[in-house]
């Protein structure tokens, strides 16, 4: 057969495989039979019978098109050997052809229809369903598995997080007291340290770190026992509700009753309630309301002057012990900025300078919490900040590196998890 | 158009056109004679895991620049008669005798003879591996050649070897034979 004749042939064949006369009844063989194969290592006896029925279906077929046609046997071998046809494309065109001599590819021909068959059933299911049935829902142990581990870095977040929370909780209250006197170290430090992460907050979100960083102490409280207030408790308890329900979804919302906070020290009665009922709806909208209810909140809970005396009393006595342990962290915390002022000085001067009460601490947390932040649904800035952290990690010390990229999966997890809702 | 009789699948078959040959080898025998262990050892496989075969198994062995395309049918007395469903276009059957288990040497004679008359096994080279050597009561190779009658077989090549699945003792000897037989009958 002469080369140019043998072209036409090929992408007639070709045609004709990729043609409903050709695929309609092959891919209903194989659909209608695939359902034994499958992917044991043993051949079941009657894979053979079904190859021979596939062998006859193709042969009956390839005869009636190269009738149709009219080319005869030579020709189409011609035809498929030319190496046109043996290009990379072409071979899967091929393969269900081939498939008839050869038993293997027969085989992994039909346990892959035969899995993409389940899938589908799968999907189904699930779409009518909503959820899968326990019985077809293997995998539960790995889950498990998987959400324990989650639940373990979760707590060595939490519990990290919690020591931080403290340090800036003694500093907010040494600030509180001395209101007009905070210029110092406090502030100055988180200030050169959240260098350019500070640039890309917007308002708002410095508002919400601010709440935070008002609301941690409801957290030491209730170890310290000092306050033992109804509130702090049913905070907490909300705390340790929403941790175990729901997994990794658990870091915002825990962030966020810290955020709640502060309005218990505040406006008791207020706290509780709102926190109890919003349990209930979905962590997402829950946490965006929260932050909201929170950047109002957080402009309530400042004036010291307008607690009632035994609320001044319980603060004074916080105060105090958390001076001591100011003092402890202090001189901890002093070297740890070291590092980070060298590493970012540059960036600090540039930044415009916050007012002294809220800022340093608002603007110190996105630092230290870093992937905490980004996951809290409140708007772009976070994110932002997050990518600033990501690019400062590397100049951080060795300690410090560990605990953000701790944090850093962690929120790379919630992030997969918010995308894929 | 005298080739369309031929019949189309033989085209198929020449599709492929790799440039390795292929062999077809069909390995049967008694149920419990050791046949996917010889597979599996052949195969470098784990050999400690292997249950009863229902079905049957193939695997690929590349030898002597030749890829060994073989077939392990179970041969248990109910899957026996599927057999020569698998005998077509075979180059080489291998028969497996579990050389202990004397009981039985009769009823595997038989089915020898039944495979050596099948139309599709016609010249086709046979050899025959006296497994089990490694137990005590193993009768030796010859002794089981003369039993089966070997060498009353005057249309094709065959061959017995002493071997051991378990161990992998004599397999080797038993598939260069395979392999040198091939060649010669294929040239």
């Amino acid at each position: 057969m002469a080369e140019d004749d043998s072209e036409w042939v090929v992408e007639s064949i070709v045609g004709y495989l990729g043609s409903p006369e050709w695929v309609i009844p092959v891919t209903d063989f194989m659909e209608n039979k695939c359902t034994v194969f499958d992917d044991e290592d043993e051949n079941k006896l009657s894979y053979t019978e079904i190859h021979q029925q596939y062998k006859k279906l193709v042969e009956k077929l390839l005869e009636n098109y190269m009738q149709e046609v009219g080319i005869n046997e030579q020709q189409f071998l011609d035809a498929c050997t030319s190496p046109f046809a043996k290009s990379k494309t072409l071979q899967s065109v091929f393969q269900p052809v081939l498939a008839t001599d050869d038993f293997q590819m027969f085989r992994s021909l039909m346990v892959q229809k035969n899995m993409e068959l389940q899938l589908q059933a799968l999907r189904v299911i699930k779409e009518r369903n909503g959820a899968l049935p326990e019985c077809l829902t293997d995998g539960v142990d790995v889950m498990s598995e998987l959400q324990q581990q989650e639940m373990k870095i979760l707590q060595e977040v939490l519990k990290k997080s919690k020591e931080e929370y403290d340090e800036e909780m003694s500093r907010r209250l040494l600030l509180e007291e001395e209101v007009g006197s905070t210029s110092s170290i406090c502030s100055n430090k988180p200030l050169a340290k959240s260098g350019e992460a500070r640039n890309t907050i917007s308002a708002p979100s410095q508002q919400s770190s601010t709440a935070k960083t008002n609301g941690n102490p409801v957290i030491k409280e209730e170890k310290m026992a000092a306050q033992g207030g109804g509130d702090a408790k049913s905070a907490a308890k909300s705390l340790s509700k929403l941790i175990p329900e729901c997994g990794s979804n658990s870091v915002e919302s825990r962030v966020l009753p810290a955020v709640r906070a502060p309005v218990k020290s505040s406006e008791p009665s207020v706290s509780s309630s709102p926190l109890t009922k919003e349990q209930s709806s979905s962590s997402q909208t829950a946490a965006e309301t929260w932050l909201e209810e929170a950047h109002r909140e957080a402009g309530f809970s400042k004036p010291y002057t307008e607690l009632s005396a035994s609320q001044q009393e319980q603060l004074q006595q916080r105060a105090a012990y958390l001076r001591q342990q100011r003092d402890k962290l202090h001189a901890l915390k002093k070297e740890q900025q070291k590092t980070k002022q060298t590493a970012t000085s540059e960036e600090a001067p540039s930044n415009p300078a916050p007012a002294p009460t809220t800022t340093p601490e608002a603007v110190g947390q996105p630092q230290r919490n870093g992937a905490c932040t980004p996951p809290l649904p409140a708007p772009p800035p976070p994110q932002a900040q997050h990518s600033a952290n990501s690019s400062k990690q590397k100049e951080i010390s060795a300690e410090e590196r560990k605990k953000l990229q701790k944090r850093k999966h962690l929120a790379d997890k919630l992030k997969e998890e918010v995308i894929k809702k | 158009m005298g080739e369309a009789q031929k019949g189309l699948l033989s085209v198929i078959e020449k599709l492929k056109g790799s440039t390795e040959q292929e062999v077809r080898i069909v390995l049967l025998g008694l149920d419990n004679a050791g046949k996917t262990t010889l597979l599996k050892s052949l195969a470098s496989e784990d050999v400690n895991t292997i249950t009863p075969t229902q079905g049957f198994n193939i695997k690929s062995v590349a030898s002597h620049g030749m890829k060994l395309n073989v077939w392990d049918i179970g041969g248990q007395r109910k899957i026996r008669p599927f057999w020569k469903k698998y005998l077509e276009n075979t180059d080489l059957l291998i028969y497996v005798i579990d050389s202990a288990d004397k009981k039985r040497f009769e009823e595997t004679g038989l089915e020898l003879s039944e495979l050596i008359d099948e139309e599709n096994l016609k010249g086709v080279p046979v050899l025959i591996f006296a497994n089990k050597q490694d137990l005590a009561t193993a009768s030796p190779a010859s002794e089981i050649a003369e039993g089966l009658n070997l060498h009353t077989y005057r249309d094709r090549e065959w061959q017995i070897q002493a071997c051991s699945a378990v161990s992998g003792e004599g397999v080797q000897d038993g598939m260069n034979w395979i392999c040198n037989n091939i060649v010669n009958k294929k040239k």
